[in-house]
């Protein structure tokens, strides 16, 4: 029925009282936490499997059999060989540390087992402070292999897991030592790596307790495995730690070791130094500054060119982006033109943009506009290369974070920094790029909610409608839609762009416009 | 063959009860014996003039009800009872209904027009009754006033009635010239005007083409523009409802005309009379909701491509409307905080302002501080409510960097006043401002906390003095308590409300003792903030917590005492135990959560259920939700021991599980259902076949309220989770209701979001019950009784994967699903899941999801089909 005084808006006070909306959260939690219970019991459930033979436990382990492994027998397992350790520690007579070390090989078999190791339950039972009492000072190196190993296994779990390691960590940083074996020392640095890749928490605390020096030196000689094993560690480490970075790079014969694994190294070290080598330029001023004055550039490029690995590629291209970015030493004294290496950087460029990959494609697009951020010469020196094509390409179809990267390339090619502040225009770099056909893809940006693509492509827009030759830049414009890309900012929240795409409209579009026409 | 029933239809308007209630069943029976001969009676008395205008009403009234329902099932017989009546009788009806519409009197003309709109709900659909809308049109251009205000009308309730799909552009078109014709100024009538006014209202939704289209757009919005400027009351009115609704439907379309609706609305708010002056203020408040909306979508992701821009009307107009609405805070009605259902130009105004600072953010700050500076201090108390009602409105929205320094020079200025300021209302609005304060500025996410030591305990003691203030403040004051120990929820072990925990808790259990606890809801808030403060708690507090738990069963046991009661006394009786109910749930989930409080906890568990069972003897018909929760609670911290008090509860149980027309009831009951099996595991077995029984009628029922239906399956994978292949019994039944819902989820047909979500929800019910009864039947012999429904289910996954609609939780429910199914069959089902598309494309695409939930159930499943196709 109509009621003659209806009003249908009327809309909840936004003064109200708690109660209403309090019990409706309560009711809600309660669901919750039945829909969390009824999960963490399916949970268990699958994991549990029975009625399957356990007496496979010397069958030589084996990847496969390992995923056949059956969770509920292997936790029974995993405590039954806790317990076999603790007897083992305890017994003192004759044979003892083999008893120990066979212990101790049989619980890290077992962490080593399946796609859901056992750590839960060999945490439950008691692992960690047995496995501290492991690493004693003077243990035998046997024992203490198997029980770093155990603790790499350990680390490698779910964060809390990992967590449980902060009693062990002290000692795991000590049997890294000169005195070490190598293989002791290898491994505790594998578990320190998986520690350190945990997160920010535990990275303090083992720089805290002096995990860097040790790790550094075992950079120092030419061992394959033990050198790829420490940058893993020390990449893990220092990332997002600008003061470990600097301090990295200070030690002696880092810097040295570094360039020569990243130049003489097989591919897999390389790539875990290219690591070290981002987070050292990402992170620090001074190791870019001295890796910048170093023939880094000409390793890097000499990867680049050669290797086709997408491990390694990355890390590489991503270091090579960092130097460019990171110290005007690069691009003022070594990046100049008629120097070989400039030419080699934009053909390995050119490489990286014509490849499948997308991060290739992203990294090297942002490390070469950073290069076209350079001096006329730079300028000159890209847009006469293979690359303009492929940018112009890439800018109509590739993916939107790309077509970023690959604009302010272009533009930048565009315009050249001057004295009175204001850019100056390179007429032909601009002719030539619209007459490839980029200005669509800009367009394209204007039309973008991202506001800093937006803005490089009004900017663009700026340029092609004062400086193409005879006027003809509106007309150009406009047959790419621009102006009604211009006018979506007539009521847009940003100040900037809104007063911009006005201006341009009304100065370049005004009532005159088309008259002649 | 119609009959006579004036005098029945006038005697069920009858003074005498007795001579009422014989009409009334006289009129049932007739409906029951001869449908169509009563509609046509019906239909011949309203149509006829001589008759009394109470029988022709009352006729329209019994004929309108005759055909549509509130509730779904009965709307559904309704309508088809009518759909297969004979084609001559429904003719017949139809002509004395549109005959009616010419009548002199207003009542019969305006019930015609309802009794009009439903029949065409019901025919237009089904492509029948095509003439109606071109013989409604025809009348519009009849002389006498009368006919074509009712005829505008009956456009209008057909608007409403019908979905516009039903009905060709053509005459939507011609329905809106009609309409908006109507409005025009040039019609001389009023009540032709207010009736199309609001048709209008009802014909915005027709509108998607007119509304495309500039000139019938400008056109519409100068008639609905010109008709806000009406002198008659209604018809402005009536047109800003037009207006509201044509903000909220056509937002993208508004550009060329804000700049006037802001005029018009804004002399509106500030001149016009209450009615019409709310409707201009709810214009704003709903184009906030629009653009709150547009930039939450994009929010979410920085390329988004948004089907609609924001236009930013409100950051453009920010200027001008904030000072107007702040001038409505200054026109507060003298009761309005003791009146619940109080709304008025000053609550809607705050309402509003409160909308556009989470539109604009930090902008609004600096356009309402000079307010708030100005007039916080007057000697007139509205100045200073309005002063810190518009303080409080702002504190959503703009950024903790802009408010944080305000808030703390504020915070010692407010505290005074909600102790020292002479009036209720200052007081009132400060408490609900502070708990506002507490609401959006306090919490472990924000860097600079306002609660310091300094100051927590001069806040909690003006907290706690407040309590005792009047009703309405102390609500309030309660509320900010609230906030304030919710911002400690993630406190870690030391929590600073430890000190006062004692001191809270006994004023908050003070409130709700006050023989005014009943007004403006005070003890309900005081419950629930102990409620709050209870689970915001730490350890440090625990033996406070559990000497809580007798101080809580002794008020439960207080309400058991009452003897013969009244219904109001009742209903009073059972409003407490739910909150006292509500609290033991809240703290025996607290104290459950850990092992030493779960011991002191369990000492009680006894008492505790025997005051539930004394709660749930209180009723004879229903049971008591809030006592089902804490049931709940409890099953979880007893565990398997709750069996022993499985015997005395079962009843109630079952009880709840029949009460399907209260459905929150159902689901509540359902939901426990599935805590007891988690807590009882196979000891649940001895009362499964009569709860199966239970749930498999609930689902049968077609009067059960859809919501029930996916925690149903979901409740059938706990049980099945519970005992295992003792399922067994039961598959012959769920299977196949299962297997039914399964195939009506697999499509969503219609793009109507609520829809998806519930599909998505009902889905995941079935998947959860399907995980259940494969992980059940694990490892036992009866594996093999699966087996004949393992390709149904694997299609369904299929069909769900290629739908593409799913929700994320769906998603690892369903690839869950998958893996359930591997496990459990093993070598068995190799070749189906081989088969399947699921095993491949949408196993893949789970594996690589950013959702780490989807990405674990992935691997899970990946490996247990790895295992069932190597052997």
């Amino acid at each position: 029925m109509a009621d003659e005084n209806s009003t249908p808006h009327k809309r909840g006070p936004l003064k109200s009282s708690v109660g209403s909306a309090a019990v409706q959260r309560r009711r809600d939690h309660a669901v919750t936490v039945r829909k969390e219970r009824r999960e963490a019991l399916m949970r268990t459930k699958r994991l549990c499997r029975v009625g399957v033979s356990s007496d496979d436990a010397d069958v030589p382990v084996d990847a496969d059999m390992a995923t056949d492994e059956e969770q509920s027998v292997l936790e029974d397992q995993t405590v039954k060989s806790m317990e076999e350790l603790n007897l083992a520690i305890a017994y003192q007579g004759k044979g003892a540390m083999q008893k120990r070390v066979n212990a101790l090989r049989e619980l890290r078999r077992l962490l080593s087992k399946s796609e859901y190791p056992p750590v839960e339950a060999a945490l439950k039972a008691g692992a960690m402070p047995t496995l501290v009492q492991c690493l004693s000072f003077g243990s035998p190196d046997e024992q203490l292999l198997e029980t770093a190993w155990c603790l790499t296994n350990i680390a490698a779990g779910k964060p809390e897991e990992t967590k449980a390691l902060l009693p062990a960590l002290p000692l795991l940083i000590a049997h890294m030592g000169e005195k070490s074996s190598l293989p002791v020392a290898e491994q505790c640095a594998w578990a320190l790596g998986n520690v350190a890749g945990e997160g920010e928490e535990l990275r303090d605390v083992l720089l805290s307790q002096g995990a860097l020096q040790p790790l550094a030196r075992m950079m120092l000689p030419n061992k394959g495995s033990t050198v790829r094993t420490a940058a893993w560690a020390l990449s893990n480490l220092i990332k997002g730690h600008a003061k470990a970075a600097t301090e990295l790079i200070r030690i002696d014969g880092v810097l040295d070791a570094i360039l020569r694994h990243l130049k003489r190294g097989d591919e897999e070290l390389a790539t875990e130094v290219a690591w070290v080598v981002v987070y050292l330029t990402a992170l620090s001023n001074v190791a870019t500054s001295m890796l910048a004055k170093s023939d880094l550039l000409q390793i890097l490029v000499d990867r680049l060119a050669s290797s086709n690995s997408l491990e390694l590629l990355i890390p590489v291209l991503r270091s090579l982006g960092n130097l460019v970015a990171g110290d005007s030493y690069v691009t003022d004294n070594v990046l100049v033109a008629g120097n070989e290496v400039t030419v080699r950087v934009i053909q390995v460029m050119i490489k990286c943009l014509s490849s499948e990959h997308r991060v290739l494609k992203k990294e090297s697009a942002w490390a070469l506009s950073n290069v076209a951020a350079g001096s006329v010469e730079h300028k000159k020196l890209i847009h006469s290369s293979g690359a303009v094509s492929i940018l112009i390409r890439l800018l109509s179809t590739s993916p939107f974070d790309i077509r970023k990267e690959v604009a302010y390339v272009l533009g930048n090619l565009c315009v050249a920094p001057s004295e009175s502040g204001r850019p100056v225009l390179i007429v032909d770099h601009l002719v030539s790029l619209v007459g490839g056909g980029c200005l669509s893809g800009f367009a394209d940006l204007v039309r973008s909610a991202d506001i800093e693509a937006a803005r490089l492509g009004l900017q663009f827009l700026e340029l092609v409608l004062r400086g193409m030759p005879n006027g003809e830049g509106p007309k150009l414009v406009e047959a790419e839609d621009g102006i009604e890309a211009m006018e979506r900012f007539q009521f847009h929240e940003n100040e900037e762009l809104r007063s911009m795409a006005n201006q341009l409209v009304d100065k370049y579009f005004g009532e005159d416009y088309g008259l002649d026409a | 063959m119609a009959m006579e029933v004036t005098q029945i239809l006038l005697s069920a308007q009858s003074v005498d009860s007795t001579v009422r209630k014989h009409a009334e069943e006289n009129l049932k029976q007739f409906q029951e014996q001869n449908l169509p001969v009563f509609l046509l009676s019906l239909s011949v008395e309203l149509a006829n003039e001589e008759k009394p205008a109470d029988s022709r009403k009352l006729a329209g009234l019994v004929l309108k009800n005759a055909l549509d329902a509130k509730e779904q099932h009965r709307k559904y017989e309704l309508v088809q009872r009518w759909l297969s009546l004979d084609v001559s009788v429904k003719g017949q009806i139809k002509a004395c209904l549109l005959q009616t519409l010419s009548s002199t009197a207003s009542d019969a003309r305006s019930t015609a027009s309802q009794v009009i709109a439903k029949v065409a709900g019901i025919e237009l659909p089904q492509k029948q009754w095509p003439e109606l809308v071109g013989s409604l049109l025809s009348n519009v251009h009849q002389v006498p006033p009368h006919v074509k205000q009712a005829t505008i009308e009956t456009l209008g309730y057909l608007c409403e009635e019908v979905a516009p799909e039903a009905i060709d552009q053509d005459q939507v078109n011609k329905i809106l010239t009609a309409v908006v014709q109507g409005m025009n100024a040039n019609e001389a009538n009023i009540e032709v005007r207010l009736a199309s006014t609001r048709a209008l209202y009802n014909a915005i939704g027709f509108a998607q083409a007119n509304f495309s289209n500039d000139m019938e757009r400008d056109y519409i919005m100068r008639v609905v523009c010109e008709a806000t400027l009406s002198p008659e009351v209604k018809i402005r009115q009536a047109a800003y409802e037009c207006l509201v609704s044509i903000g909220s439907t056509y937002y993208e379309k508004l550009a060329p005309y804000i700049q006037d609706i802001f005029n018009i609305t804004s002399k509106a708010v500030r001149d016009d009379e209450e009615p019409v002056a709310l409707q201009a203020i709810e214009f704003w408040s709903s184009i906030c909701d629009e653009e709150i909306d547009i930039l939450d979508d994009y929010g979410g992701d920085f390329t988004a491509d948004s089907d609609v821009p924001c236009y930013y009307f409100i950051k453009q107009a920010l200027s001008a409307l904030v000072p107007l609405l702040l001038e409505t805070l200054l026109k507060q009605e003298e009761d309005q905080d003791q009146d619940e259902g109080a709304w008025n130009l000053a609550m809607a105004g705050g309402t509003c302002l409160g909308l556009v600072a989470r539109t604009v953010g930090d902008d609004i700050v600096p356009l309402v501080m000079p307010f708030i500076e100005e007039n916080i201090t007057k000697g007139d108390w509205r100045q200073r409510e309005a002063a810190t009602y518009a303080f409080g409105s702002i504190l959503e929205g703009p950024s903790p960097d802009k408010l944080i320094p305000i808030v703390n020079v504020a915070l010692g200025f407010m505290l005074t006043a909600l102790t020292k300021d002479p009036s209720s209302h200052v007081k009132d609005t400060t408490a609900w401002t502070l708990g506002r304060i507490f609401e959006f500025l306090h919490g472990s996410t924000l860097a600079t906390p306002i609660i310091t030591p300094a100051n927590c305990q001069q806040i909690i003691t003006v907290l706690l003095q407040s309590m005792k203030d009047a009703p309405n403040v102390a609500e309030k004051a309660c509320g900010a308590l609230y906030f304030l120990a919710q911002g400690y929820e993630d406190v870690g072990p030391t929590s600073p409300l430890t000190p006062y925990f004692q001191e809270i808790v006994q004023s908050l259990l003070n409130a709700t003792h006050r023989e005014d606890a009943g007004e403006s809801r005070l003890r309900t808030a005081a419950y629930e903030t102990l409620n709050e403060v209870v689970r915001s708690s730490t350890e440090e507090t625990a033996r406070l917590v559990v000497e809580l738990v007798q101080v809580i069963m002794t008020e439960l046991h207080k309400t058991l005492e009452a003897q013969k009661l009244s219904s109001d006394e009742r209903e009073k009786q059972t409003e407490l135990q739910g909150l006292l109910c509500g609290c033991l749930q809240v703290i025996i989930q607290k104290l459950g959560a850990s092992d030493p409080t779960k011991y002191a906890l369990l000492q009680y568990s006894d008492q505790i259920i025997n005051l539930l069972l004394r709660v749930f003897a209180c009723r004879n018909a229903t049971v008591h939700e809030e006592a089902m929760l804490s049931i709940g609670a409890l099953a979880y911290a007893t565990g398997p021991n709750f069996a022993k008090y499985m015997p005395d509860f079962y009843k109630y149980l079952e009880m709840g599980l029949q009460n399907f027309e209260e459905y929150q009831v159902c689901a509540v009951t359902v939901g426990v259902v599935g805590d007891i099996c988690r807590a009882l595991e196979d000891k649940v077995l001895a009362y499964c076949d009569g709860i199966m029984t239970q749930l498999l009628k609930d689902l049968s029922s077609n009067q059960l309220h859809r919501s029930v239906k996916p925690p149903i399956f979901s409740c059938f994978g706990d049980i099945a989770l519970a005992i295992g292949e003792n399922f067994e019994k039961y598959l012959m039944y769920a299977m196949p209701m299962l297997q039914s819902a399964a195939e009506l989820s697999a499509h969503t047909s219609s793009a109507d979001d609520e829809m998806i979500e519930y599909t998505n929800s009902l889905r995941n019910g079935i998947l959860e019950a399907y995980s259940g009864i494969f992980q059940g039947f694990k490892n036992s012999p009866k594996t093999q009784l699966l087996i004949p429904y393992a390709p149904h289910i694997l299609q369904f996954l299929d069909s769900i994967y290629i739908e593409k609609d799913m929700d994320d939780i769906v998603t690892k429910t369903a690839i869950g699903v998958l893996g359930d199914l591997a496990d459990t069959l093993g070598s068995n089902a190799a070749s189906l899941i081989q088969a399947s598309v699921s095993s491949k494309d949408f196993l893949n695409e789970c594996l690589s999801s950013d959702d780490h939930l989807i990405k674990e159930a992935a691997e899970w499943a990946r490996l247990a089909i790895s295992r069932a196709i190597s052997v």
